[in-house]
């Protein structure tokens, strides 16, 4: 399988005030295409500052990112505003516009990437049909249900047909019922669609349903665990 | 992101805080506003006052008068002499030399009132050739070889309260009455005239011309009437109009009197006028741009807050890859929809304004008046297509240099942080 994602030697250093702050002190991971990796660690082990490294978000101060092969270091920003088109984000927070329906929300990065509007109204009702949510596509983020607003942004994720899925803490902010048809949700398109997925949480429960989770502390992976083969 | 994409995302944005843009917007229609109303008015009275000028002037004639014109000074005693004329008809470039004898006097109509006019006497032959458009009867006719007691009266005279009451009209017999100054004890002439014609109506001004609060009557009876044979000026009728005529001629006639003449050109006089209301033009423009430009300050500000507000939003477009190009667009498009849309608004607003403001000066009656009975100006506001089209122009570039910085920032949002903006 090609590697899709592959860090190298990764560091961060946060200046809080005048302090440094080492988020990362030299990360190494891979990521395979059609994988499902979670990385699990507590707050503060680095895991989303990874996951912004990762998602050509933010720079790291010593390392490299691989997306592709491509070294996101070299690229500037026009770049990598094109390389993050290929990258699905999902947020704890949904992140959704709220003037915009589930729709429009998710037309957005079609619309971004400069599709013309028939033919991404079209992928857009697609990709809510998919994730379940063919009925309430127009409706507004704010009467739309947690679990609702996150599927919204999974369809948003998948809108560009990305090389992999960054999520940080899906299911963090919905309630347990909810969480259960995300993970669902995921898993299906992992498996079914074969997209890539890396998932960040600190839920163990969240973890273990990834194919390999890789556990972080203090600004470095200390384990790597197979879920299942 | 495609053009019409940009546009309807930064319409949304605007669309979802109404009154905030709506108020923006209002900035921009004052702005505009004022711009447009001072300057279609100014140029309606412009227009208005040349016109008004070009017919009481007539722009081939040069007025020779004694002393320094409009200066104030101590008097070397030279006089202008009614025979004067036929030394300046002589001169190359001169078609015709006119004397004016002018006194203010009264004249008292049959009715018995007496009003205050301009007496003004003048060879109604030459007057006639001079401003053939001005110097025309309405009622009667103006005789060529005129009886010594002949009169022609301005519009005002026979009409003063321009509702149609004549105070005299023609075939009637008025007192002309003047008080000479030049013996002691004063003593008030008079004589009776017989009214043979009524001027149709002037306007505003003249140089020389016809006015409407004017008696004309001719040179030989104002001569003996004034018992003088001295003139007040001399209107010199010129081959044409163009500018080197007019300086050759003015310098000759200044010549033949060794400087002690004046020499005003109408032509001189009306780009006088046109140049100073250049300047009130642009000084009024420039009162209305400073309201314009608090106008900017206030779209800057909104900008500045929605980026404030928006913060989380661009990290997110960013994270869906919209270009850092793309961003500053979507500000800079924002400011232009509200910067056009104020400026059409205020374009409108403008020549209501100035609608407003001339219908409230004319009906006011705060009209220029010459003398106490002379007609006023109407003024009609004018939008000249540069006026429209650089105000709309101005209102959009105003919007977008005060966008520039806002729309800067917005597009150098580093994205991790601006998502985790709260």
């Amino acid at each position: 399988m090609a590697i899709v994602v592959e860090a190298i030697n990764l560091k961060k250093t946060y200046m809080l005030g005048k302090v440094p702050v080492e988020a990362l002190r030299g990360v190494n991971l891979k990521v395979e295409e059609g994988e499902f990796i979670s990385i699990l660690g507590p707050s503060g082990s680095g895991k989303s500052t990874l996951l912004n490294l990762i998602g050509a978000l933010d720079k790291p101060t010593d390392g490299k990112v691989l997306i592709d092969n491509v070294d996101v270091s070299t690229l500037n920003e026009n770049e990598l505003a094109d390389l993050r088109r290929k990258i699905g984000f999902v947020f704890q927070f949904f992140n959704l516009i709220p003037r915009f329906t589930a729709l429009e929300n998710v037309e957005l990065p079609l619309a971004i990437a400069g599709l013309g509007k028939d033919e991404r109204r079209r992928r857009a009702a697609e990709l809510l049909e998919i994730v379940g949510l063919a009925e309430r596509m127009n409706h507004k983020p704010a009467e739309l249900s947690g679990g609702e607003q996150q599927r919204v942004a999974i369809a948003r994720a998948l809108a560009n047909n990305p090389r992999f899925l960054l999520m940080d803490e899906p299911t963090g902010n919905i309630d347990s019922k909810n969480a259960y048809e995300i993970i669902q949700l995921i898993k299906r398109l992992n498996r079914e669609k074969g997209v890539t997925i890396i998932m960040v949480t600190h839920d163990q429960g969240l973890a273990a349903e990834a194919d390999r989770t890789a556990y972080m502390l203090d600004g470095l992976i200390v384990k790597e665990t197979v879920n299942r083969v | 992101m495609k053009p019409n994409d940009i546009f309807s995302y930064a319409l949304s944005a605007i669309k979802l805080r109404k009154l905030r843009a709506g108020l923006t917007t209002l900035g921009v229609v004052i702005g505009i506003a004022a711009i447009v109303a001072l300057l279609s008015i100014t140029q309606g009275l412009q227009v208005a006052i040349a016109s008004q000028l070009q017919r009481g002037f007539a722009t081939d004639t040069l007025i020779v008068s004694t002393g320094g014109g409009f200066g104030i000074g101590a008097d070397s005693g030279f006089s202008l002499f009614v025979n004067d004329t036929q030394t300046i008809s002589r001169l190359e470039n001169v078609t015709a030399a006119l004397a004016v004898i002018q006194r203010i006097g009264y004249i008292k109509t049959p009715m018995g009132q007496a009003f205050r006019v301009t007496i003004v006497g003048v060879d109604f032959v030459t007057y006639r050739e001079i401003y053939s458009s001005t110097f025309v009867a309405e009622d009667g006719f103006i005789p060529l070889s005129p009886e010594s007691n002949a009169v022609v009266v301005g519009k005002r005279v026979s009409d003063p309260w321009r509702n149609g009451t004549l105070c005299c009209r023609v075939g009637d017999s008025v007192e002309i009455l003047w008080t000479n100054t030049a013996v002691r004890p004063l003593r008030n002439e008079s004589y009776i005239g017989n009214v043979v014609a009524v001027l149709q109506e002037v306007g505003g001004f003249s140089l020389g011309g016809p006015a409407d609060n004017g008696i004309y009557i001719p040179i030989s009876t104002a001569q003996a009437f004034f018992r003088t044979d001295k003139c007040e000026m001399i209107i010199v009728k010129l081959k044409s109009d163009d500018r080197a005529t007019i300086e050759s001629t003015t310098k000759a006639i200044r010549d033949l009197f060794g400087g002690q003449v004046t020499v005003t050109s109408a032509t001189a006089v009306l780009n006088v006028i046109s140049n100073v209301f250049s300047t009130i033009e642009l000084f009024l423009a420039g009162i209305a741009a400073i309201s314009l430009f608090v106008a900017g300050i206030g779209i800057m500000n909104i900008m500045i807050v929605s980026l404030m507000e928006r913060t989380r939003e661009i990290g997110i477009l960013k994270a869906l890859g919209m270009k850092n190009r793309t961003v500053l667009l979507v500000f800079l498009c924002e400011a232009a929809i509200i910067g056009l849309l104020g400026s059409v608004i205020g374009v409108g607003a403008g020549l209501g304004l100035a609608e407003l403001a001339i219908r409230v000066y004319n009906v006011g009656g705060f009209g220029v008046h010459q003398g106490g009975q002379a007609g006023s100006i109407n003024i009609v506001p004018v939008l000249t297509p540069q006026v429209f089209l650089g105000a709309i122009a101005f209102g959009l570039l105003v919007s977008l240099v005060f966008a520039l910085y806002p729309a800067w920032r917005a597009s150098r949002l580093k994205p991790v942080e601006s998502l985790r903006y709260e």
